[in-house]
């Protein structure tokens, strides 16, 4: 009972790190119906600039000692800094492609290239070496009813995806720019003709996305540990968002947490080493019984 | 910014110095495989770095048999099928005379075919599955050699230090199962540890790109254990110790094998206090504190990875020496000269090589974390 307790927290802890990242690729899915693979890079993004903030390495070359900043500025620069360059690679990769050909397995083969792309600029310019944030965000391990343990750390990461994920919804159904998503996520096209900007209309919707990778690479790397390769973990997060549903966003919340439950009940009742073999038995069970995933509103392309 | 001009600067004092040697003698050429990006890159770069000041070094004062010798460094990207590409380039199209390096026995493994055919030898710094120098019928690789013990050496180190030493005697093991090195440390362990009278309560598994392990920590927890062992590489281990402490088990004793590096004292801060390591050298040795200091100066970073660093130090000597003493800039003579290497004094070690392409009676050494996060010399622990 104590174990199940104890796996069933760890297992919403680490979903709702995957709710984060799995949002971003419904979010970017539900507009323009191809996943977005370089969204694992704006997850690194977010983590390097937070980590550059916080140690005051930024602006180092200009100011003696660099600017040191709190958690807060850090934070912020990270989502500013992750969501303009998913602009920017959306503006670089993906609108020639969206201009010129209506076939969205170009922009996903473009998603998997920017992807290389950021990983490599992160290993050559500054080096693939592990970096650990400084602790600025409490870790101290936190008692759940006497019987299980929790960490500062989890509760903290799971209330501030609660938040974000509830502020989308909010931005989503009550704003004029959120009906223009949702209008646009049942049609781009049409939405077009309607008097959307659809270019800033785009733009908007991978700034959205970047911050919250940003958020994910935050918490990912301070939990963790930082470094190119980080956004490896979005595999799993894109797997969520496609057993939820793509194009989804409670589909995205409601997978990740499926996913990371069955992720912490397999190693905990069944074995470690199956416990990837379960989960994506998990994967292709949902997608036989419900191919469009358990929130999916149509059949088509999946990757 | 800083980096990028140094990493120009570099290129173009590699450029003028090969335009001098051009004017020389033809230099020798030696190829150093390491991880330079991926999973294992912290390991890679400082074992590069290393190995190029030993060569500078014996170039600056006329070479070997009156050549040059010149560094080609390949990255594996931590992954064998990227380095059988590169030992192939090394070569085929660079002629190298003797491949040092890699740092991972699943790596070496992959290579071992390769240079056998090829008849170049192939040394690696940290390649401890016994695999890599004698092939499964227990026959020895021609042109496979190590710098550094095997684990059934470490195995057997490990299981007496948590009986004997630590009096610990329920064992959990937590351990990748994609790596050849953590497999063989994990089965050497069980086997002395049995053999001892210890018991194991938990085996669990994970995989390469994991980064999460308290659902395999939980497990352990229940199993009643009073000491991990963590056959595995730096970044999981460090992971593994930082999550067990979050998750309450502040008492359970960590000994892990050689995998260990400093910066997973980064990693995981003060939940490495008190943790155990066993490793092939220590950083504390007065005998390298000039050679850390130099690498310091040179690289303008703290020389964290010191154990990769002295191995691929006294790697490079080693091939320099065998190479003099072969007489020939050539793999098989190469091969014979290192195989013969006897009574050699290098840095952490007096070199003596056994029939099985292994060093003779190799010491190790155990490294325990201080209240400063830094590893400090807990015992040296000779072979019986």
């Amino acid at each position: 009972m104590e174990t199940l307790l104890q796996q069933i927290i760890n297992g919403l802890s680490l979903g709702s790190v995957y709710a984060l990242i799995a949002v971003g690729y419904s979010l970017v899915y539900s507009i323009l119906l191809f996943s977005n693979f370089a969204h694992g890079g704006f997850l690194v993004i977010g983590g390097y600039v937070c980590y550059f903030f916080l140690g005051g390495y930024f602006l180092s070359n200009f100011f003696e000692g660099g600017v040191g900043t709190n958690i807060w500025v850090a934070a912020a620069a990270a989502l500013v800094g992750a969501g303009l360059s998913a602009v920017i690679v959306e503006k670089l990769a993906y609108k020639p492609i969206r201009e010129r050909t209506p076939v969205t397995l170009y922009m996903l083969i473009a998603s998997m290239g920017m992807n290389i792309v950021i990983e490599n600029i992160f290993v050559v310019t500054i080096g693939g070496r592990y970096r650990a944030l400084p602790s600025v965000i409490p870790m101290k391990p936190v008692s759940v009813l006497g019987v299980a343990t929790t960490s500062q750390f989890d509760l903290l990461a799971l209330a501030t995806a609660v938040v974000f994920l509830v502020g989308l919804q909010i931005f989503l159904s009550r704003t004029k720019w959120g009906l223009a998503i949702r209008a646009a996520s049942y049609n781009l096209r049409t939405a077009g003709l309607m008097g959307v900007n659809v270019n800033r209309l785009i733009s908007l919707v991978f700034f959205v996305a970047g911050m919250l990778a940003a958020i994910g690479g935050i918490f990912l790397s301070a939990r963790y540990t930082l470094y190119p390769q980080l956004g490896a973990i979005t595999t799993k997060a894109f797997v969520a968002a496609v057993i939820g549903g793509l194009g989804s966003l409670p589909g995205a919340v409601a997978g990740s947490l499926i996913l990371g439950l069955a992720e912490m009940l397999a190693t905990g009742f069944v074995s470690s080493q199956f416990r990837d073999l379960i989960v994506f038995v998990l994967l292709i069970v949902t997608l036989i019984v419900r191919p469009a995933g358990l929130f999916g509103k149509s059949v088509g392309e999946k990757v | 910014m800083r980096r990028i001009v140094l990493c120009i600067m570099l290129a173009l004092a590699l450029m003028t110095s090969a335009a001098a040697f051009a004017a020389g003698p033809e230099p020798i050429k030696i190829g150093y495989l390491a991880a330079l990006t991926g999973e294992y890159a912290p390991y890679g770069i400082a074992e590069a770095n290393s190995a190029k000041m030993v060569i500078d070094d014996v170039n600056a004062s006329g070479g070997v048999l009156g050549r040059p010798l010149e560094l080609v460094v390949y990255d594996t990207k931590s992954r064998p099928e990227d380095a059988v590409n590169a030992v192939r380039r090394m070569i085929e199209s660079d002629r190298v005379v003797t491949v040092m390096g890699a740092n991972s026995s699943s790596i070496n493994l992959a290579t071992a075919p390769l240079v056998d055919k090829a008849q170049i030898p192939q040394i690696g710094t940290a390649t401890t599955n016994p695999l890599v120098t004698v092939d499964e019928n227990g026959k020895v690789r021609p042109y496979s050699f190590r710098i550094c013990f095997t684990d059934p050496y470490q195995g057997t180190l490990a299981a007496e230090f948590a009986m004997t030493t630590l009096g610990k005697d329920k064992a959990a093991i937590l351990h990748n199962v994609g790596l050849d090195y953590a497999q063989g440390l994990r089965e050497f362990f069980k086997a002395s540890y049995t053999k001892l009278g210890g018991t194991i309560v938990a085996e669990e598994g994970y995989r390469d790109s994991d980064v999460d392990f308290r659902a395999q920590l939980a497990t352990v927890k229940n199993s009643g254990a009073n000491i991990l062992f963590l056959p595995g590489m730096g970044r999981d281990m460090a992971l593994i110790v930082k999550q067990a402490r979050e998750l309450g088990m502040a008492d359970l004793a960590v000994v892990g094998g050689d995998g260990y590096g400093e910066f997973m004292n980064d990693i995981a801060g003060e939940a490495m206090i008190g943790t155990y390591w066993i490793t092939h050298t220590d950083q504390e040795d007065p005998v390298m504190a000039p050679i850390f200091k130099r690498y310091e100066d040179i690289y303008k970073e703290e020389c964290k990875e010191f154990g990769n660093v002295t191995l691929a130090y006294d790697l490079a000597n080693w091939v320099v020496d065998a190479i003099g003493r072969a007489g020939a800039a050539e793999g098989p003579a190469i091969a014979k000269a290192l195989a013969d290497t006897k009574g050699l004094e290098l840095k952490h070690v007096t070199l003596t090589m056994d029939e099985n392409h292994d060093p003779y009676n190799k010491p190790g050494i155990i490294l325990k974390i201080g209240d400063d996060m830094r590893s400090h010399f807990f015992m040296k622990v000779e072979p019986k």
